[in-house]
């Protein structure tokens, strides 16, 4: 049923452009809207599916809540201040943002802190030889091996929380930083020199633009590690927050809540990862399009 | 060619040019760190380039064709010996050369305005009124035809277009010397051809000394008022060879005159040599 099939069978009549015109615009329509619908489509399914599953109960509904229980509890949770469960203070909005706030307090320390280390370390080998077995020695060792010793220092305090956010974000920002000014274009700076650069001109006009997208794609990494930053913190020590509803909820087996908690941290994840891609075209459309 | 070795000597015998770049027994190399090793790239090069002349560098990969424009440019010091340029020695970079490279290196964050308007930024504008600078800008864009594309990014471009913006960011300061390394060695044939013809045309009108290092014979005797053939490691300069070829040489098809094949059969003797050296890889 292409175009030319159409066309073809109907010779030369009159009617073919109006035809092909229409299909064309069904064309369109379906290249623009398509991925959308199928997208809406599959994940309806996902959860008639487990709707229907939960609901015929071959899993202990403890474990499993119906699908519409978590919505319900999803939207209570963030339309209300109404506390979601037993033993539990505050709803999920409130919790939500306790979170959130200490993982923009957290990825905003870690960029103040990664970002002019990365540079430095990538400029200077001294620097870089002086700094970098501890930058290798913390990042490559599980962070959450550090939590107790944290909690030992500082208690179940915000500040703790906040420390083991900023321990999980600075080392993707602070290590894509460096790579970024160890991979500078050596044509780049010689053409920069031909051209009567000085020392800092290079580093102003050649090696810091060439970096930012680096710190960019660092700070997405940083992001997405410091989240789990935020979850593991609050699950071992706080009173407050998404991993300390994730925790309490499953100690109650308030199984609706755990599941909506969970829901929202994909959502919350996923829409952070949006933001820093769409960072990353705006302030580099160059290098999305050369690696394309 | 007997009569181009003739023609050579009279050349040398009877400079009454203004010389403009002059290199006096210059040896340069690098220090390899790894290795702990220093390697001659080139040595004992005596070379004068006068005023307005197009002098194309031709030699097997590795033997130090770049080394030579690099120290003509300043970004490289000399061991022994010195480059001088209008009778100032070379101890780095400077306005008065420009360098167009054979991977274009244009800042890939800089529309083509903004990459031509580079020089300036990192130089001054050397006097110059901001309305001058523009109007400066505007014209060297325009004078590589990429006029409507000031606002594009370089990966919007295709290579030859790259290249002109490299071209009109080595122009726009308005250098005594134009320096290129390979300019068109990474543009496919055809476009390379329409190149070297938009080269002839733009240093005619800008009437800018070149000296132009390229792995063409072809594309060496179409430019080159003179060619100089460089041995393999350490370069040293095996012949120069004249070519007076009537210019504009693109305005009709030089490559069909039989002085065109002759002296590439000549170029070509002079280089072959050096290039099945590079492929044995013979270091000395």
């Amino acid at each position: 049923m292409s175009i030319t099939d159409r066309s073809v069978a109907k010779d030369v009549g009159t009617e073919t452009p109006r035809l092909v015109a229409a299909e064309t615009n069904v064309r369109t329509i379906w290249r623009r809207y398509g991925p959308w619908a199928v997208t809406i489509l599959n994940l309806s399914t996902f959860f008639v599916v487990w709707e229907l599953f939960a609901r015929a109960e071959i899993v202990n509904k403890l474990f499993l809540p119906r699908a519409s229980n978590m919505f319900t509890a999803l939207w209570d949770g963030l339309t209300t201040t109404m506390p979601p469960g037993a033993v539990i203070s505050g709803s999920i909005r409130d919790h939500l943002f306790y979170s959130l706030s200490n993982l923009g307090m957290g990825v905003v320390i870690a960029i103040a802190i990664g970002v002019p280390f990365g540079l430095l370390m990538g400029a200077n080998r001294y620097v870089d030889s002086l700094l970098s077995p501890y930058v290798w020695a913390i990042s490559s060792m599980p962070r959450i091996a550090l939590v107790p010793l944290f909690i030992l220092f500082l208690g179940f305090t915000r500040k703790m929380q906040v420390t083991i956010i900023v321990l999980s974000a600075v080392f993707p920002i602070m290590i894509n930083s460096w790579a970024g000014v160890k991979t500078t274009d050596k044509s780049l700076l010689s053409a920069a020199k031909v051209f009567g650069a000085g020392r800092t001109q290079l580093y102003t006009k050649v090696v810091f633009p060439f970096t930012l997208p680096f710190i960019i794609s660092g700070i997405q990494q940083g992001i997405g590690r410091g989240l789990v930053g935020v979850i593991i913190a609050e699950i071992f020590g706080g009173s407050k927050g998404l991993g300390y509803l994730i925790s309490r909820s499953a100690d109650t087996f308030n199984s609706p809540l755990l599941y909506a908690v969970l829901f929202l941290l994909v959502v919350v994840s996923l829409s952070l990862i949006q933001f820093t891609r769409w960072l990353e075209a705006k302030v580099a459309p160059w290098r999305r399009l050369e690696t394309l | 060619m007997l009569s181009t070795n003739s023609r050579k000597i009279r050349q040398d015998e009877t400079r009454d040019g203004d010389p403009v770049i002059v290199a006096e027994n210059l040896t340069v190399g690098y220090e390899l760190a790894r290795e702990r090793q220093r390697l001659t790239a080139l040595t004992g090069i005596n070379l004068t380039i006068d005023r307005g002349e197009f002098v194309v560098l031709v030699g097997p990969s590795g033997c130090g064709k770049t080394t030579f424009i690099n120290a003509v440019s300043g970004i490289v010091k000399p061991w022994e010996g010195s480059v001088a340029v209008n009778g100032k020695e070379v101890t780095g970079p400077g306005p008065d050369r420009a360098m167009v490279f054979q991977d274009y290196a244009l800042m890939p964050w800089r529309t083509v305005e903004k990459n031509v308007r580079f020089p300036f930024e990192l130089q001054g504008g050397g006097g110059l009124a901001k309305e001058e600078i523009d109007a400066r800008i505007a014209h060297y864009i325009k004078l590589v035809d990429l006029d409507g594309f000031e606002h594009s990014y370089p990966y919007e471009l295709s290579g030859g277009m790259r290249q002109r913006v490299g071209i009109a960011r080595a122009l726009v300061s308005e250098p005594d010397i134009l320096l290129a390394d390979e300019p068109f060695a990474a543009i496919d044939a055809m476009t390379r051809e329409a190149m070297q013809a938009e080269m002839e045309r733009i240093v005619a009108a800008t009437g800018q000394t070149v000296v132009f290092i390229t792995h063409s014979i072809d594309e060496a005797i179409a430019l080159g008022d003179r060619v100089v053939v460089i041995s393999y490691r350490p370069g040293r300069i095996k012949e120069i060879v004249p070519v007076n070829l009537p210019r504009p040489r693109f305005a009709s098809d030089v490559k069909a005159i039989p002085e065109f094949s002759a002296l590439r059969e000549h170029v070509w003797e002079l280089v072959k040599d050096e290039a099945l050296r590079t492929s044995r890889g013979d270091t000395l």
